[in-house]
């Protein structure tokens, strides 16, 4: 991530160390993870100890340290989700996407994560895509879901080689 | 206060204590992991849970609930004892259980609760714990699959030491103590962490196997390293010092240490020490008697006489000093200084001409609660790292707003909220110059019963905050700001560390420092303080013995020209390593190769010492008995932990072997020695040995009133144009010489270095272990490179520790010395 990035984030919050959380979550949105350099930058710029870095972002399952795909696709396994096939959607999820719970493609393209129960049980089974929640997904919808950003992300790779 | 009842005690206590607190009040005894006296409470591990009448239906964790009026306590019944074995059956789970080999063997919180609450089985299973040990610095090993997640250590490093090298990670099960990124101890190896860990997770490594708590011998005493003069407790065993044990009820510095002296005090069973006098026969020296050495010196002084220099270093006792002056007078010379004798005019000059007194106004832990504190240099962290703690804890916790007047960045910068008035080099006295102006134009001034406020106006008429911002580069708002606060606030402190390597503009600084206290009331004020502290551990015995040229002769200085020019006939030498921490090295050797007779006394052969013609081994602190004074003025007590090696002596039993020798009477031991001393320095004549207790004694009680208040004008100074500048310094790692015989701080500084910042080092394409030469006026030097963020653009920075860097070949005891650097 670009350091004159990390800098406006910070400055937009005045650099005050009690804005912490609030840049982290920043640049987690902007660059769909958090890598060191851009930790190392804040905790500079701040003041504040890494450590103390580290134990936010290892706290708060919204933060990655690790890469992330452009897209974020979370499945909901909580107890009302699984009880109405959220097993399968996964599955479908994977199918499509290649790529299992907890992970990311080399590509960079999906993450999938599980979530237990995002507060909205009656549309269970519940995804969220790119944050926008698809309740009620049967596969065949989650996999057109899916399909359709595959499909554009092929294309984009496509025009670019075709510009080479 | 409030009333409550605890275990059918009735207690009294202050409206802040908790129930822990009210019960230990009450001598009866509650058990606890994560509490800890200096810490804020946390409430992590549970075992300390008592029953409250008025809050039936739960247990109460007695660390973290306040005691309220009426409450009735119960620390003891069946569903206690369940819980708290239940809470220690949980913690035993994961605990790998290594005691036969845990250094905490003995002393272990978890290992003495286990028993006391004869946990032999556990209900519960699960993993043992397989976390990687950190093993990778030499002073400090941690071993996570001791830990018991109390948060002690994460806490003390961040809320007393500042530093902030833990914190948990992760959650749940998996959560753990780590650094950032799991990486190794990196940090100002302290040791506060080790002191906090109630169980074998964090141990300091050079004590490994080497005793058990029990085995070893405990023994107060002073540490003999800087002018904080924190209390360490020496362990002792073999004669030898093993280690230094948590103490957090003697002296001042409430348990916190800093490397130097927790890891630092293994020097004195270092095999380099000097066992046997030596005198130099056909330029060799030899081991020689006492007899003869004694004698040697006898004759080489009486021949001398007048024309005799002698240099103390601060680390001797007052009582040993006061021998010294004695030895001054025996010999019939006035030529009598110590500790380079220019560091501290700020305190002897600066302070005697505005408030008529030689010392800081105020105590230590009155700074916790100062609102505003005004720090003159960021080495002041460096040079008395404890009282740095201090300055941490009032920013912490008590939303101090700290000031920073520095060439440099450093700890005191990174502070929360700290405000940094970073100057080109050389121009503090110009920046308080400014305040104190501005204090005067803006009637904010406190100036009823001061002298000289008109003439201080009419000399400062160049000291504009803007003509000053612009020269200094600093923000002008920024130090209207400061003194603004300054003198408005209920309590401020305004802080100014000296020593060898901050001999540029002493006197000047102590002027504008102590105008600057006036016109703010701080000096004298209760609860407020300027602080002006001596890099030694007796450096302000030093000052308030008097260890200082007499009317009309020579200081160390003067000394050193005299004698290069073949004008003494001796030099006395006591505890001081002149060849490397004095300035100018080339003038120093000039005086020893010029003076026919040099004697050096010490506990090693220094550089010093191996031009002398005679070398008389000397005692460490821990062989010592006497008193030392700290820069807030407290006197403390050294008390023996070992014998000398071989024939070494004290210097107090060396002083008065010579005066005797001399045909001078000397006082029988220390404490007939403190009996005369304090008879005759001003500020010492009410106290007796018997007032010295467990803290200490303060003279002149916590807040020293000026004798005047007199206001001085002072010249500031003039940046050197030069587009690479090296400011010389202590290491935080370091002080003094003495240091470098110590295997602690040498671990971790083991060499000398040039630091750049990272813009000097981008330009000149220079990275960290590059060696790199530095020339100027006086010589080259060379060492490594060390890269930091501390510098800015054409500052560099050098330790002056290290007699292979040949520092003072080039320092002279210039604020900035002009250089070129090439690779
Ligand atoms: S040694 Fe000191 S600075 Fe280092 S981690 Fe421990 S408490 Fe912190
Ligand atoms: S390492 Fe020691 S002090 Fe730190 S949390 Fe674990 S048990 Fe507590
Ligand atoms: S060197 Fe100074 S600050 Fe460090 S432990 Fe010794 S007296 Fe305290
Ligand atoms: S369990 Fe899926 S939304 Fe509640
Ligand atoms: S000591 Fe009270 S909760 Fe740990």
């Amino acid at each position: 991530m670009d350091i004159g990035k990390i800098d406006q984030i910070i400055d937009k919050h005045d650099g005050e160390a009690s804005s912490l959380i609030q840049i982290l979550l920043d640049i987690q949105s902007e660059n769909h993870w958090l890598p060191k350099e851009a930790l190392t930058r804040v905790g500079e710029k701040l003041e504040v100890p890494m450590s103390r870095i580290q134990h936010i972002t290892t706290f708060y399952k919204h933060f990655s340290l690790s890469p992330k795909g452009k897209h974020e696709v979370h499945v909901c396994v909580g107890t009302a989700c699984h009880v109405r096939g959220a097993e399968r959607i996964l599955d479908t999820v994977q199918e499509v996407t290649g790529v299992g719970a907890g992970e990311t493609d080399p590509d960079l393209n999906f993450s999938v994560e599980t979530v237990s129960c995002l507060g909205c049980c009656a549309l269970g089974p519940v995804i969220v895509v790119d944050g926008e929640i698809h309740g009620n997904v049967e596969q065949a919808e989650t996999a057109a879901v899916l399909t359709e950003l595959k499909q554009a992300e092929t294309d984009e790779v496509m025009q670019q080689c075709a510009c080479e | 206060m409030v009333n409550l009842t605890i275990d059918g005690k009735e207690v009294k206590v202050g409206k802040t204590a908790t129930i822990y607190e009210a019960a230990k009040e009450a001598g009866v005894h509650i058990p606890v992991l994560c509490y800890a006296k200096k810490l804020l409470p946390y409430g992590a591990c549970r075992i300390c849970l008592v029953e409250v009448e008025q809050m039936k239906g739960r247990l109460i964790p007695s660390c973290t609930t306040p005691a309220t009026e009426g409450m009735v306590v119960t620390t003891m019944s069946d569903e206690i004892r369940k819980v708290r074995k239940t809470v220690l059956e949980f913690l035993l789970v994961n605990h790998v259980i290594e005691c036969p080999v845990c250094d905490k063997g003995g002393e272990c919180d978890l290992q003495d609760l286990t028993y006391e609450y004869e946990v032999i089985s556990n209900r519960f299973e699960g993993e043992k714990f397989d976390l990687p040990k950190d093993e990778i610095n030499p002073l400090i090993e941690r071993n996570m699959n001791r830990c018991v997640l109390c948060g002690k250590c994460a806490r003390v490093c961040d809320e007393v030491v500042g530093y902030g090298s833990y914190s948990f990670i992760n959650r749940g099960f998996e959560t753990k103590i780590a650094t950032a990124f799991d990486r190794g101890l990196n940090c100002e190896f302290c040791g506060q962490c080790v002191s906090m860990c109630p169980v074998g997770a964090i141990l300091p490594r050079p004590f490994k196997f080497k005793a058990r708590p029990w085995q070893l011998k405990e023994v107060n005493s002073v540490c003999g390293y800087c002018g904080n003069g924190c209390t360490v407790t020496l362990g002792t065993k073999d004669n030898e010092v093993q280690t230094i044990r948590f103490n957090d009820k003697t002296g001042v510095n409430d348990g916190n240490l800093c490397i130097r002296g927790r890891f630092g005090a293994s020097y004195v069973n270092s095999d380099k020490r000097l066992t046997s006098p030596l005198i130099r026969k056909n330029g060799e020296l030899v081991e020689a008697s006492w007899e003869e050495a004694l004698e040697t010196v006898a004759t080489g002084l009486r021949d001398a006489g007048s024309s005799t220099g002698i240099l103390s270093g601060a680390r001797l006792t007052n009582e040993e000093l006061f021998l010294v002056k004695g030895l001054a007078k025996a010999v019939g010379t006035g030529n009598l200084d110590h500790s380079g004798g220019e560091c501290y005019k700020g305190v002897t000059q600066g302070l005697q001409e505005t408030l008529g007194l030689q010392a800081s106004t105020a105590t230590f832990p009155q700074v916790e609660n100062a609102k505003a504190i005004l720090a003159i240099r960021t080495d002041f962290y460096e040079t008395h790292p404890v009282f740095g703690m201090v300055v941490n804890q009032a920013v912490k916790r008590n939303d101090a707003q700290l000031t920073v007047i520095g060439d440099k960045q450093g700890k005191l910068t990174r502070m929360p909220h700290a405000r940094t008035l970073q100057h080109k080099p050389g121009l503090e006295v110009n920046i308080l110059n400014a305040m104190c102006r501005f204090l005067l134009d803006e009637g904010l001034a406190k100036i009823d019963g001061l002298q000289g406020v008109e003439e201080l106006k009419v000399a400062l008429a160049d000291y504009s905050v803007d003509a000053v911002a612009a020269a200094a580069g600093v923000d002008a708002a920024a130090i209207k700001q400061t003194a603004r606060e300054l003198a408005t606030v209920e309590n401020a402190a305004i802080l100014l560390a000296y020593g060898l390597p901050y001999t540029a503009n002493s006197r000047e600084l102590g002027l504008a420092a102590a105008n600057l206290s006036l016109l703010t009331g701080i000096a004298g004020r209760a609860g407020s303080g300027l602080y002006l502290c001596g890099e030694k551990s007796n450096s302000q015995g030093a000052i308030d013995l008097q260890i200082l040229p007499a009317a009309g002769a020579l200081g160390a200085s003067g000394m050193l020209k005299a004698a290069s020019e073949g004008k003494l006939k001796a030099l006395y030498v006591a505890a001081e390593d002149m060849l490397v921490s004095y300035p100018d090295k080339s003038l120093v050797e000039k005086a020893l190769e010029k003076t026919s007779f040099v004697v050096v006394q010490d506990i090693f052969l220094s550089e010093t010492a191996r031009k002398a013609d005679v070398v008389l081994p000397a005692a460490s602190f821990a062989e010592k008995s006497g008193t030392v004074t700290n820069a807030e003025r407290r006197i403390q007590r050294l008390n023996p932990g070992i014998k000398s090696p071989g024939q070494a002596k004290s210097d107090f039993a060396i002083f008065q072997a010579l005066l005797s020798a001399l045909g001078a009477t000397a006082p029988a031991d220390e404490a007939a020695a403190f009996a005369e001393l304090s008879a005759a320095t001003s500020g010492y004549e009410m106290v007796s040995l018997d007032m010295v207790g467990d803290q200490g004694y303060v003279w002149g009680s916590d807040n020293l009133a000026p004798e005047m208040r007199n206001l001085v004008a002072v010249a500031g100074g003039k940046a050197i144009e030069a587009k690479y500048q090296l400011v010389v310094g202590s290491s935080l790692y370091h002080s003094g010489t003495t240091s470098l015989h110590a295997k602690g701080p040498m671990a971790v500084v083991a060499e000398p270095y040039i630091e750049f910042g990272r813009e000097d080092a981008a330009e000149l394409k220079v990275v960290d272990g590059d060696l790199v030469k530095i020339k100027a006026a006086g010589g080259v030097i060379s060492a490594k490179a060390k890269v930091d963020r501390r510098l800015p653009k054409g500052v560099l920075f050098a330790p002056y520790h290290f007699g292979a860097l040949d520092l003072n070949r080039i320092y002279h005891g210039q604020a900035a010395i002009a250089v070129e650097v090439s690779k």
